[in-house]
C-alpha cells in the first residue's frame, strides 16, 4: 500500500496533503503555495503551463490538483479519471457531502480542484477554503491595479486633448479643462469621453 | 394569453465551435427578445466550466455535450445532479483529421485513396497498427475534445468495429479544440476527432487531412444540445419552450443562410470566415489542395428534425458509456431517456403535435437511404460500419 492509499481520517497527524498547482499566474500560485504550506499541505508540482500535465500527474501522483478555473486544459483533466480511477476527480462532482455554497464560491472565485477518492472532505473543504479566499485576494489585487491603470491612462487623454484644444481654440490649459468640463456636463458625458471625442475628431481631420 | 415568462434576464454558455450559431444566430437576429427573453451568451473555454457553471446556476444553460449532459445525470464519477435538453442543436459536422503523414500510409495500406470510406480506412488503420505493433513503433495518439462526447464515443465504437481496443491499439487524449490544430503540426499527436470548424482550420494550414467526417460513420449523427439542470428547468417552464421557440427560429434560418451565417460566426468566435465554410456550405475539402466534396449534409441545423431530442440517440450514447464500463449496466435506458431527452416539452413549444404519432413510434438507425416521416423529409440514419448498438 503507497501512502497516498492510506485513509486520511486514520491519521490524524499523518502524512500531509500532497498538492498540484497549474496556474499561469506565477503570482497567484506562489501566494497560494505558501498558503497551503501554511496550512500543513506539501505543494509537490507548480505548472505554469499545461504542457505535460498528464505525465505530471502520473509522476507525482498528487492528492489534489488545484487549477484555473478559466483555463482550457480542465477537459485534459476531466479525461484522466476516466482512464484510471484513482486519479483526482473534479470536486464539484465529488462533493457528495458538501454543501452546494462551498462549489458556487469558488467557481465564483475561478478555483476549480481535482480531488482524489478518499480525501477526508473536511480536508477537501478547508484546502479549497485557503485557495478560494487567495484567489479572491489576488482579484482584488488585481482590480486594484487595473484601476490605477485606468486612472492613468484617462490622466493620458485628458492631457491630450487639452493639448489639441490649447493649439486650436489658442486656450490656456484651464481654459481647455473648463470647455472640456462645461462639455460634459452639456451633453451628460463623462469627461474622459469627451477627450476621446476631442482626440477623434481630430484624427478624423488629420486623417 | 401569452404565458408568462418566470424569467427573463438569462447568462447562456458555449464553446467557439460552428454548432453553437442557433445561439449566435439568435442573438444576432434578435430572436430572443422577439420572444421576451433578455440572453447574454458567454463564451467559455471548456466543457467541465460549461457543467460547472450550469450546475451552480452561474449559466442558466448551455450548448453541451449529449453524453456528457446524461454523464452528468448518472452522477459518473460523483455527484448526481438531473439534467435535461428540450433542444438539439444540430446533426453532424465532426471530423476525424490525420496528419498527412498518417493518410499517406493509409493511402499506400490501401493502395488508394481511403478518405471519407469507413470500411477501406478502417482496414487500412487496423492493418498499419498491426504493422506498428511489429516493428515495435510506438501506438498512434488521437485526442478528443471530452470523454463524454460523441467525438470519443464515435471513435471508439469504429475503432473497435475495426478489431482495433481503443484502450490498447492506440492511445486516446483529450485536447481543447481550439489547440488540435497546433499540438497535430507539432507532431505530438496522429490525429484528432472534433468539431467544425476545426478540421478544416487543419487543412486549410495544410497541417493535416480529413479522414472521415463523422457523417461518413454515421448518417445524421447527433451531437451538441442546450443542457439546462432539471430543477432550472421545472422552475422556468415557459422560459424553457420560448428558448425552443428562438432557437427553432435560429437553425430554420441557418439552412437556408449558410454563407451569412458563417459570418455571424466569425463575429462571436475569432477564426478565419474561409474555415467555417467548408462544413457550412457543404462544400467540403478532406485534403489539402483538392477539390471539395459536395457533401449538402455535412452540418444540418433544421431539417430532418435535427433538434428533435430522440430518445434513441440517448439510448446510444447511454449504450456506449455502458460498454467501456464508464456507467452501470443495470440502468434503465428508457426511464434515463425520459427524464433527459424531453422531447414532448419541444413539441409544446413548437406544437409538432401532429407529428405526434409518427414520432411515437421512434427513430430507427436502419435507414439506408432518406425516408419519410408523415409529411417531413428525413435523411439516412443509417451507421457505416457495425456499430455495437
Amino acid at each position: 500500500m503507497t501512502k497516498r492509499d492510506l485513509p486520511e481520517s486514520d491519521h490524524p497527524s499523518g502524512p500531509s496533503t500532497r498538492i498540484m498547482l497549474v496556474d499561469d499566474q506565477p503570482a497567484r500560485a506562489a501566494i497560494l503555495e505558501q498558503a497551503l504550506i501554511d496550512a500543513g499541505c506539501e505543494v509537490i508540482a507548480r505548472l505554469s503551463s499545461a504542457q505535460g500535465l498528464m505525465k505530471k500527474v502520473v509522476e507525482h501522483q498528487p492528492d489534489v490538483i488545484i487549477i484555473d478555473i478559466e483555463s482550457p486544459d480542465r477537459d485534459m483533466l476531466e479525461h484522466m479519471t476516466v482512464l484510471n480511477q484513482h486519479n483526482p476527480k473534479p470536486v464539484i462532482m465529488f462533493s457528495d457531502e458538501d454543501d452546494p455554497a462551498t462549489i458556487e464560491k469558488a467557481v465564483r472565485a475561478g478555483v476549480s480542484a481535482y480531488v482524489v477518492d478518499g480525501l477526508n472532505p473536511s480536508r477537501v473543504k478547508s484546502i479549497m477554503a485557503v485557495a478560494v479566499a487567495r484567489f479572491r485576494e489576488f482579484q482584488a489585487l488585481r482590480g486594484e491595479l487595473e484601476k490605477t491603470r485606468n486612472q492613468l491612462q484617462d490622466r493620458r487623454l485628458m492631457d491630450e486633448a487639452k493639448a489639441i484644444l490649447m493649439k486650436q481654440k489658442n486656450m490656456t490649459e484651464d481654459e481647455a479643462y473648463h470647455a472640456m468640463r462645461k462639455m460634459a456636463m452639456d451633453r451628460g458625458q463623462r469627461l474622459t469621453d469627451v477627450a476621446r471625442n476631442i482626440i477623434s475628431v481630430m484624427n478624423l481631420l488629420n486623417g | 394569453m401569452k404565458d408568462v415568462l418566470e424569467k427573463t434576464e438569462l447568462t447562456i454558455g458555449y464553446m467557439p465551435l460552428t454548432d453553437s450559431l442557433p445561439l449566435l444566430v439568435a442573438d444576432a437576429h434578435g430572436y430572443f427578445q422577439e420572444q421576451g427573453l433578455d440572453v447574454s451568451l458567454q463564451q467559455e473555454v471548456s466543457w467541465a466550466n460549461i457543467r460547472d457553471k450550469v450546475l451552480v446556476g452561474h449559466l442558466d444553460a448551455a450548448q453541451m455535450l449529449a453524453p456528457m449532459l446524461i454523464a452528468t445525470h448518472l452522477g459518473l464519477g460523483g455527484i448526481k445532479k438531473p439534467m435535461m435538453t428540450p433542444f438539439a442543436f444540430a446533426l453532424n459536422g465532426n471530423g476525424f483529421t490525420i496528419s498527412n503523414q498518417l493518410a499517406s500510409e493509409l493511402d499506400r495500406i490501401a493502395g488508394c485513396n481511403v478518405m471519407a470510406d469507413a470500411a477501406l480506412a478502417g482496414n487500412a488503420l487496423k492493418q498499419l497498427v498491426e504493422e506498428r505493433r511489429q516493428q515495435q513503433r510506438p501506438v498512434l495518439l488521437f485526442a478528443t475534445v471530452y470523454p463524454y462526447s460523441i467525438h470519443n464515443l464515435l471513435l471508439r465504437d469504429w475503432l473497435s468495429a475495426n478489431g482495433i481496443d481503443p484502450d490498447i491499439d492506440v492511445a486516446l487524449v483529450v485536447l481543447p479544440p481550439s489547440q488540435m490544430v497546433d499540438h497535430l503540426s507539432q507532431q505530438n499527436i496522429d490525429g484528432f476527432f472534433a468539431g467544425a470548424p476545426w478540421n478544416s482550420v487543419a487543412i486549410q494550414r495544410g497541417v493535416g487531412s480529413c479522414l472521415l467526417a463523422s457523417n461518413d460513420l454515421w448518417h445524421s449523427a447527433p451531437d451538441k444540445v442546450l443542457g439546462m439542470t432539471s430543477a432550472w428547468a421545472e422552475a422556468h417552464p415557459n422560459v424553457v419552450k420560448a428558448l425552443v421557440r428562438a432557437l427553432d427560429k435560429a437553425c430554420r434560418w441557418i439552412d437556408h443562410n449558410r454563407q451569412q451565417a458563417a459570418s455571424i460566426m466569425t463575429r462571436y468566435v475569432n477564426v478565419p470566415e474561409a474555415a467555417v465554410l467548408p462544413a457550412l456550405t457543404g462544400q467540403f475539402t478532406y485534403r489539402t489542395e483538392q477539390p471539395p466534396i459536395h457533401q449538402p449534409d455535412m452540418l444540418v441545423f433544421h431539417r430532418y428534425l435535427a433538434n428533435y431530442p430522440w430518445a434513441e440517440h440517448g439510448a446510444w450514447f447511454l449504450h456506449q458509456l455502458q460498454r467501456w464500463n464508464w456507467a452501470k449496466t443495470d440502468i434503465d435506458a428508457e426511464s434515463l431517456v425520459r427524464e433527459c431527452y424531453r422531447a414532448d416539452l419541444y413539441c409544446e413549444a413548437l406544437g409538432h403535435h401532429t407529428l405526434g404519432e409518427h414520432l411515437q413510434q421512434g427513430l430507427s438507425f436502419r435507414h439506408e437511404q432518406p425516408w419519410q416521416l408523415g409529411d417531413v423529409p428525413m435523411a439516412a440514419t443509417a451507421f457505416s460500419y457495425q456499430s455495437s448498438l
